[in-house]
């Protein structure tokens, strides 16, 4: 099944997933832990023969007003060469700025002005790499007054001038979708021939003032308003593959394959139903 | 070549014949390693245990007491000050 | 007014740091969840997951000071020193420099040695493991060709000198290490840290070996660097015990 889920690899699971060779439609590494030479990389050029692999990477800053960083651009671009990636992604947002790097997807006011520099270092980017990227939704916790397009529409104007691709983080859309007070089927609107993977991942739910505010901390399985908004996405897209990402208190291995079996299923019945209806 | 640069020379050539088992020793010896689990990982998740409490939490509101290994380094001339 | 894109980056990333910014809060949209409230949550997964990155690759001096001082101590260093590129394993070099100045940790002399052998692991494990220089690569070399090379020390092999015992001190801090104290008046120790095929490690050098490689280092030929030390020393054992080790990069 071409949609077979995927998994995040992560450093602690490397030592079972080299020996016990699970099945796992693809796996997914982050960009920035593979850069330097190290053992991790040598375990990964190993499994290169039994796994499809999507590099996923966090810091190229694809909404810095400053441009791309060259140097981390060129480190990048020679790890997407080494491994020759199925896909290659990073996300709608920003973490440098004036040489400081903050190790967060920081939000982006959506205007014209924004999506112009977004356009501009995704070009550099598939210039650089030699292919498309895909561009990940992120989770948001703030909205800008200044923001005249919806984050749905930047994405579709970004794809359109830029020629990228779309990866659609479904946890991503609830969590921004709460926090910003927004209505999570806005981003059905999305283009559907750009998207090219899904991701899930669970969420916290934590106070503000009171309030409460979904947290992205990937340390949880998926919660079930976020399955149901995927079966939704698929019914609307079709089939893609599709990414299990666990970070904080990551799990036994079996959880997360657990985890992508649940997605599999959701993704043979929902994308029957849209193979059903594209008929 | 002066006694010296001959003595150096030869110590220097005599290590690059030492008998194989004076090696294998030498593979053997007391290394102390690391294999990292690589928990420096970059990551797409946000830390949900920071929180959004008003208070930062710097460093300059509270100083704790080291409270670790460190209690079994005695001796020494500034640690029991 | 708006901010235009390049002034709402500086003043986001100035309230990242620490900075109150108004001009940035006045843009933010806020509701039951103020736009303060909303912005916090970013500078605090900021300095939480920066302090978090410290803590995985200083574990030696977390386990020294305890976790609640490590965390004190992690987030005054990242207040003031944001890393300048996104690969976390590469941030920290000047956390044991920092550690060196850092007035609560003044009781605990040996602290910033920790913290330098902590880094010189972590760049050890993230070093390449290129080809190393063996005893049979130098065998057919005329003798002044031998005394007048200039060896470079392999990818991840650094030395880490310390006037305190830091491979006790790093043996109790490791887990599971066995009850018992460490003098802290013994001898300091020469360790050096190396690149292995599937980790990093380091081994205890003797003085004169460690001022052998120390030569080395600093660009001096072999020659120099055996002239250099002072003392006895046994340099057919300790050449080749460091070409054993792989402590030098291959001939280019």
């Amino acid at each position: 099944m071409i949609s077979a889920a995927g998994i995040g690899l992560r450093s602690p699971h490397l030592a079972e997933i080299e020996i016990d060779r699970p099945a796992a439609g693809f796996l997914e590494i982050h960009a920035e832990n593979y850069l330097a030479s190290s053992p991790a990389l040598a375990a990964v050029e190993r499994l290169r023969a039994d796994y499809a692999f999507s590099v996923h990477a966090v810091g190229l800053s694809l909404g810095s007003c400053d441009g791309l960083d060259e140097e981390h651009l060129a480190r990048v671009a020679a790890l997407v060469k080494r491994l020759e990636p199925a896909l290659v992604s990073d996300h709608l947002s920003w973490s440098t700025f004036g040489g400081r790097y903050f190790n967060d997807l920081l939000p982006l006011p959506y205007s014209e002005e924004a999506l112009a520099v977004v356009v501009d270092n995704v070009q550099r980017l598939q210039d650089a790499l030699g292919r498309r990227v895909a561009v990940e939704n992120p989770s948001c916790y703030l909205g800008f007054a200044q923001s005249t397009l919806s984050e749905p529409a930047f994405l579709s104007e970004l794809a359109r001038r830029s020629g990228c691709a779309l990866l659609l983080d479904v946890n991503n859309i609830a969590v921004t979708a709460h926090n910003l007070r927004l209505e999570a089927r806005d981003w059905l609107s999305l283009p559907g021939e750009a998207i090219v993977q899904y991701h899930l991942a669970g969420h916290a739910v934590n106070d503000a003032d009171g309030e409460p505010i979904l947290i992205d901390d990937h340390g949880s399985r998926v919660k079930d308003g976020v399955w149901a908004l995927f079966g939704d996405v698929v019914r609307r897209f079709g089939p893609r593959p599709t990414l299990i990402e666990w970070d904080t208190d990551l799990p036994a291995l079996d959880v997360l394959l657990d985890e992508a079996a649940r997605a599999d299923r959701i993704t043979s019945t929902a994308g029957g139903l849209h193979a059903a209806r594209a008929a | 070549m002066t006694t010296t640069r001959i003595a150096i020379a030869s110590a220097l050539a005599a290590a690059l014949v030492l008998p194989a088992a004076a090696q294998a020793q030498g593979n053997m010896e007391k290394c102390y390693g690391v294999a990292k689990a690589g928990k420096n990982d970059c990551q797409t998740a946000h830390s949900s245990c920071a929180g959004t409490s008003k208070k930062d939490q710097q460093a300059d509101a509270w100083i704790s007491v080291p409270k670790g290994v460190c209690e079994k380094l005695v001796g020494g001339k500034l640690s029991t000050g | 007014m708006p901010l235009a894109l390049p002034d709402l980056q500086a003043a986001f990333a100035a309230h990242l740091a620490g900075a109150d910014r108004p001009d940035l809060a006045a843009g933010v949209l806020g509701d039951a969840i103020p736009s303060a409230a909303r912005l916090r949550v970013y500078r605090h997964h900021v300095q939480e997951s920066l302090a978090s990155a410290l803590a995985a690759t200083f574990p030696t001096v977390q386990a020294v000071v305890g976790s609640d001082f490590f965390r004190a101590l992690a987030r005054a260093f990242v207040a003031e020193n944001l890393p300048r590129q996104p690969v976390l394993a590469e941030y920290g070099e000047d956390f044991p420099a920092f550690v060196a100045g850092y007035e609560p940790a003044r009781g605990l002399p040996y602290l910033a040695d920790v913290a330098r052998l902590d880094w010189a692991l972590n760049a050890a494990f993230h070093a390449s493991t290129d080809e190393r220089l063996a005893a049979a690569d130098l065998a057919a070399l005329p003798a002044d060709r031998l005394l007048s090379l200039r060896l470079v020390l392999a990818s991840g092999t650094a030395l880490v000198s310390s006037a305190h015992p830091l491979d006790r001190i790093w043996a109790a801090s490791q887990p599971g290490a066995p009850e018992g104290t460490v003098d802290l008046d013994a001898a300091g120790a020469h360790l050096l840290v190396l690149r292995r095929p599937d980790d990093a490690a380091f081994v205890v050098l003797s003085p004169p070996e460690a001022r052998f490689v120390d030569g080395i280092a600093l660009g001096k030929t072999l020659e120099e660097a055996a002239a250099w030390v002072d003392g006895e020393f046994d340099l057919t054992a300790g050449f080749a015990r460091l070409l054993n080790l792989g402590a030098f990069a291959a001939l280019q």
